[in-house]
């Protein structure tokens, strides 16, 4: 995994290393990585969001890995990687510091303690699912979860509607006819998932690039 | 009978065409039920899971795994959603040539699409098989208008709807 466009720890140690050191900054040893990133596996209750705060504040203001910029930019990315999102930018930031290999310790160091903690959780949930009052509190539980989970479709619609509207009535109507089509195909046919979201990304980019090239012909 | 090496591939699946930690729950929904390998229930068991624990919420499908097929699934998920993310670093060189191409733009907008009307699906059957009455549709808004507030963390609100299970007849 070679990339030489990739900043380099000696680059980043140009840009980043503090003013009273300079050169001196070194790309800390495998086991301080896999230390720091497991610290912050530990430290990752409170879900997404918070756990990329405190990253952030780790590789950012402690460890000047990368700058706020470098940041916002890796972040940015991880919502069009496969994957987890958080995963992915733990992946981004791992690889600058020490390539391939810093993105395997980060990964394994962030997941260790939470992957274990899921895992004791809901073994515990299982051996006490048959208790009644655990059975009631789990039936309102799940509608609770099916409203987040809805929260959840209207969040990741909403900016990608509102990118729409900012292009125009065009752009928002196809937008709106995706969504709504991709809910009425799923909810009569139940096609494999996969087609259906490959047809919506297929129709997103012939949308978009015939909206660009008649743009680009009458300037 | 669960075949650990299938299983595995449909968890990996899942997370390599999806973006997200729950961009995989429609085709996970779709593949597992199909096979018989989960039910309704356990997938909104595992969500609440991942919701509750630490870590990104997106570790739900470890307590799928966890619920399905014991130790051994909850592992093969973590292998599974451990996998996809070192792909990033592809979309990062990827993205630096085609990114900005509109194209590239309309496929994302429009995959991001879809997959917000498959969890609005999802959500819906979820609700449907577990059971509908006029308490869980309550709880169902109550739970929508909390998080539109966002003055209640998740787990608290999890926490709320459980009580409210208990108590509320």
């Amino acid at each position: 995994m070679a990339d030489t466009t990739e900043p380099t720890p000696a680059r980043i140690a140009e840009r980043t290393a503090p003013p009273e050191a300079p050169g001196a900054w070194q790309a800390p040893s495998a086991w301080r990585l896999l230390q720091i990133w497991l610290m912050l596996g530990v430290q990752s209750f409170g879900g997404g969001t918070a756990t990329l705060f405190l990253i952030r504040r780790a590789v950012v203001e402690q460890q000047r890995w990368l700058s706020d910029e470098e940041f916002t930019r890796d972040w940015s990315l991880c919502f069009i990687a496969p994957g987890i999102n958080l995963l992915c930018m733990t992946v981004l930031v791992g690889h600058r510091v020490r390539g391939l290999r810093g993105a395997v310790i980060a990964l394994t160091g962030l997941l260790l303690p939470s992957v274990t903690i899921t895992i004791i959780m809901t073994a515990r949930y299982r051996s006490l699912q048959r208790i009644d009052a655990v059975q009631a509190a789990v039936e309102g539980i799940i509608p609770a979860t099916v409203g987040l989970g809805l929260m959840l479709a209207a969040n990741m619609a909403r900016p990608l509607l509102a990118a729409a509207r900012r292009e125009g009535r065009a752009s928002l109507s196809i937008s709106v006819v995706l969504l709504a089509a991709s809910i009425v195909v799923a909810a009569l046919w139940r096609p494999p998932v996969a087609l259906v979201l490959c047809c919506a990304g297929a129709c997103g980019a012939l949308a978009m690039w015939w909206r660009a090239t008649r743009r680009s012909g009458q300037p | 009978m669960i075949e650990p090496l299938v299983f595995f591939w449909l968890l990996l699946k899942a997370s390599l065409f999806s973006t997200g930690g729950t961009g995989n729950l429609p085709s996970l929904h779709a593949d597992l039920l199909a096979r018989g390998w989960a039910r309704d229930q356990q997938f909104v068991e595992a969500l609440a899971i991942g919701q509750i624990s630490p870590g990104p919420s997106g570790l739900w499908v470890i307590a799928l795994g966890y619920l399905t097929d014991g130790l051994r699934g909850a592992v093969l998920a973590a292998i599974a959603i451990s996998l996809p993310p070192l792909l990033v670093l592809v979309v990062a060189r990827l993205h630096r040539r085609v990114g900005a191409h509109p194209a590239m733009q309309g496929f994302m907008r429009g995959l991001g699409l879809a997959v917000s009307g498959n969890i609005f699906i999802v959500m819906v059957t979820l609700l449907l098989t577990t059971g509908v009455d006029g308490r869980s549709l309550l709880i169902v808004l109550a739970s929508i208008g909390l998080s539109l507030s966002q003055r209640v963390p998740v787990p608290v609100l999890l926490g709320l709807a459980g009580v409210a299970g208990v108590v509320v007849p």
